[in-house]
């Protein structure tokens, strides 16, 4: 049996909505079957008013034991650092947040609002928004770099936007079924299970990608090719297992024909969407992408694509993915 | 009347909250005053902000196709689709029908999901408030809508997962995919793709929507149309009678929800879906004609036709800078500190959307599915256009209530099934999914569709190869916002009054209300004695997505 509080700051309830097509298990089986014990939700909980708010004080004085404190969204702190432009249940959310972390047994950021401050926190950021203990790829955040939760952990990072509903899940059924030492992190504080494969490991088009066949233009065009070379993907450069853990159980953005955008990454969204970056490959002298693959460097990398594209089968020029 | 509202702040002695100028997610705080047991007056004050209007300036022409959709990730997928459409009408795009159709159909398909997730999860939860302990059907109410154990709640929460895996099929992913570019789509399906996409659309149509809500198949519901008919329908047999939408209008009926938030009786809609070939070259004056479910404005029993020109958004009550009242091309996003706001009698995050009828003068009008379904009343359809007289009847005889607007709702499922349906059957394999267009720097947008909970609309301004302005209008916005510089209280607000209240320290009957417009927001309800200023209570309704 495991407490669980969830709140949202500055988010757009798409982690919720991800979170609600979770099957296997479901959101419902999670406390049937996991003896998930949701104290409150924004979408799910039953508690009305004063009871909702006195689990909070609970929660957040310590009177009742909390094991899971999930935030969704950033943390706001305009105007100022007060807060006021999130108010929640009569007091800038932030205030809930650090009194809530420090009580909880363990504390998950989900989706790249919580992780790193996400869309809200691009440039100009009016809200003032930050996440849980990153901002950006900057260690600290709202709770500092030092924070640890009452089980010695850092903030343990389920970035996406939105997160994939089986990676809060399954780290959800991790801590309720004693495998909670198993969750090893990386430098972002991500489960290193799910966030050390790349973007691209899995994706239908990796022939095209080793072949250096690039897609030329979107719609029919994607049956073809790589979104790498032209179209700004960056799944050889993003880890997430989008391509091995499909989204709602039928597919990826890489496999229907979108560049992957990096959402698990803390840049994302990557160039702040400066005018010229939007599903366009960076290049150098508007010919050689300029970021390789995460790993190897440019000069071995060209070498590599130019003998890749006289290695290239027929095949690897044709519609692969035929009607 | 006690008028205590000039100065929201001065009653509760602290910061009032609401939605960003995204206008959807977040806390919506509702304060009202009740007097002998009936509400006479209500605030919606919207409590977070995130300024996505603000982020916008200056990027990418196409960064609302990625940001927009953040906005709110429960109409994430319409926000693509509005923001796909403003960039298509400013650049001035060519779309192949195949690009259409998927749009359509990812479109219909985001809202397919949200009507049995929404009644389920957030709506008839309610259904089991102890309020309705004495009335015989509250056993079964708590046995089929219990939260998470509910015998329908759980079925209707998990198959609401279908409709998105087609999402998924063309778009990668939902929520938050941004697979519709200006020119078409970026998917190139093949037959295994449509093909699994119809099965999915059929396994969700047998296992929830004929076997769980109606009871019946979906033509013999859509043979009904008025609301005698619907009321006929539900003592035809036990299939139906016995069915979760038989049971609920039931439930409803010996719970009073046809008698209360009835609201303004005046309602927009943008219209959604398009003839694939009537908007190969979309533009802002073709938008109405090519439409399948049609545009409109009803006021106060008038209909008129929609022109995004009329659209203004009032700030008087909104935290931002002046009192103004300004076409969304013109439109400002300037926060203020709502500590400072309150002082200037302002109380909401969310701007106030009015539709400015010529002639006839600025309304509150609300939209929604009650919204659509009267306009789809609206005689003259084309031959491609939705033309169906049942929530236009209902609210004519009637009149519109919570139990109405939830019907309205509950009626598209049917209708967008056998949409979505014929469009799948339409897809050509063998034709083309995008037009690559020529990236004008300099232009102007405008692009709406109908999220499953109203009308919402892009305008984009560019320049120089960027975006000069950006504003949103969201369906939260044109329901919740707050009062307008003439103080005419907000669609929502308007229909709380009225509303009858049984137990003051808990009023589950403003959650109908509130639900019933599934409004984006987590709401908290102050509900004050009007003749003391007491409060009488203070408690969270949840959230409509």
């Amino acid at each position: 049996m495991a407490t669980l509080l969830w709140l949202q700051g500055g988010a757009c309830s798409g982690n919720t909505m991800s979170f609600l097509n979770a099957e296997e298990p479901s959101a419902c089986d999670l406390v049937t079957d996991f003896g998930i014990e949701i104290l409150w939700h924004p979408s799910l909980g039953m508690e009305l008013g004063e009871n909702a708010k006195r689990i909070f004080y609970d929660c957040a004085s310590g009177v009742r034991p909390l094991d899971i404190f999930v935030f969704e969204g950033t943390v706001i702190q305009a105007p100022n650092g007060t807060g006021r432009y999130n108010m929640f249940a009569d007091r800038p959310m932030q205030e809930w947040v650090r009194e809530l972390a420090a009580q909880a047994g363990i504390v998950v950021a989900i989706g790249d609002c919580a992780c790193w401050g996400g869309i809200p926190a691009m440039a100009p950021n009016p809200s003032q928004s930050t996440g849980l203990q990153f901002h950006k790829r900057e260690l600290g955040g709202f709770l500092g770099p030092n924070w640890r939760s009452k089980a010695g952990l850092p903030v343990i990072n389920i970035p996406g936007c939105p997160a994939h509903p089986d990676w809060v899940t399954q780290i959800l059924v991790a801590v309720a079924s004693g495998r909670a030492a198993d969750i090893a992190l990386d430098e972002l504080q991500r489960p290193q299970t799910f966030f050390t494969s790349f973007t691209q490991t899995g994706c239908t088009r990796v022939q095209f990608f080793e072949y250096k066949q690039s897609t030329l233009e979107f719609g029919q065009g994607t049956r073809t090719g790589c979104l790498f070379y032209e179209f700004g993907c960056r799944g050889p450069m993003t880890r997430s297992p989008c391509n091995r853990i499909l989204w709602n159980r039928q597919s990826s953005k890489t496999r229907a024909g979108m560049p992957c955008t990096g959402c698990t990454e803390p840049e994302f969204p990557f160039f702040d969407l400066a005018p010229g970056t939007v599903f366009k490959t960076q290049k150098i002298s508007g010919a050689i992408p300029k970021e390789v693959p995460t790993g190897t460097d440019p000069i071995s990398y060209m070498a590599l694509a130019a003998a890749a594209r006289v290695a290239a089968p027929k095949w690897a020029k044709e519609d692969m993915f035929v009607v | 009347m006690v008028n205590i509202i000039e100065n929201p702040a001065t009653l509760t002695g602290r910061d009032l909250r609401i939605s960003p100028l995204g206008r959807v997610e977040g806390d919506l705080d509702l304060r009202v005053t009740i007097r002998d047991g009936v509400v006479t007056s209500a605030w919606t004050e919207a409590s977070m902000f995130r300024g996505f209007e603000i982020i916008l300036k200056g990027k990418d022409p196409q960064a609302g196709l990625i940001v927009t959709p953040r906005i709110c990730g429960i109409c994430g997928g319409s926000h693509l689709t509005k923001a796909a459409y403003a960039l298509d009408t400013a650049w001035q795009t060519e779309l192949p029908p195949n690009a259409t159709l998927i749009r359509n159909i990812a479109q219909a398909c985001e809202t397919l999901q949200s009507i049995p997730r929404w009644f389920y999860a957030l709506f008839a939860i309610d259904l089991t408030n102890k309020k309705y302990a004495h009335l015989p059907e509250y056993d079964e109410a708590v046995r089929r809508f219990a939260p998470f154990v509910g015998t329908s709640y759980e079925h209707g929460v998990t198959l609401s997962n279908k409709p998105v895996e087609i999402y998924a099929i063309f778009g990668g992913q939902w929520p938050h995919s941004s697979f519709m570019i200006p020119g078409g789509v970026m998917c190139a399906p093949t037959l295994a793709d449509v093909t699994r996409a119809i099965a999915i659309l059929e396994y969700w149509k047998d296992e929830w929507l004929e076997k769980k809500w109606l009871g019946c198949s979906v033509d013999r519901w859509l043979q009904n149309k008025s609301w005698a008919d619907v009321m006929e329908w539900m003592h035809e047999n036990e299939r139906h009678y016995n069915s979760d939408c038989g049971f609920f209008l039931r439930f409803a009926l010996a719970a009073g929800l046809d008698k209360y938030g009835a609201g303004w009786n005046n309602y927009i809609a943008t219209g959604t879906y398009f003839h694939p070939e009537r908007y190969a070259r979309p533009t802002i004056e073709g938008r109405n004609a090519a439409l399948i479910a049609r545009s409109g404005v009803y006021v106060n029993g008038q209909f008129y036709d929609f022109d995004q020109a009329n659209v203004r958004e009032d700030v008087t009550h909104s935290f931002y800078e002046g009192s103004h009242a300004l076409h969304p091309f013109e439109g400002r996003t300037e926060p203020i500190d709502p500590a400072v706001g309150h002082r200037q009698g302002k109380y909401s995050w969310a701007k106030a959307p009015r539709y400015l009828i010529p002639g006839v003068g600025s309304h509150p009008v609300e939209a929604g599915p009650l919204a659509r379904q009267v306009i789809a009343g609206r005689p003259g359809a084309a031959d491609w256009q939705d033309y169906d007289p049942l929530f236009l009847d209902a609210v004519t005889t009637v009149g519109p209530s919570v139990l109405v607007r939830v019907m309205a709702r509950m009626h598209e499922a049917p209708k967008y099934y056998k949409l979505v349906r014929k469009w799948l059957d339409q897809i050509n394999l063998h034709e083309k999914f995008y037009i690559k267009p020529k990236e004008l720097p300099e232009g102007r947008g405008f692009g709406s569709t109908e999220a499953a909970r109203g009308s919402l609309s892009d305008w984009i301004v560019l320049k120089d190869g960027k975006i000069e302005n950006y504003q949103v209008v969201t369906p939260t916005a044109w329901n919740i916002g707050p009062r307008d510089g003439r103080e005419v209280n907000g669609p929502m607000e308007q229909a709380f009054i009225g509303t009858p209240i049984t137990d003051p320290s808990d009023p589950v009957e403003l959650g109908h209300v509130a639900r019933s417009y599934d409004s984006c927001l987590v709401c908290t309800v102050h509900a004050y004695d009007e003749k003391t200023g007491k409060a009488l209570a203070q408690f969270r309704i949840g959230e409509g997505a």
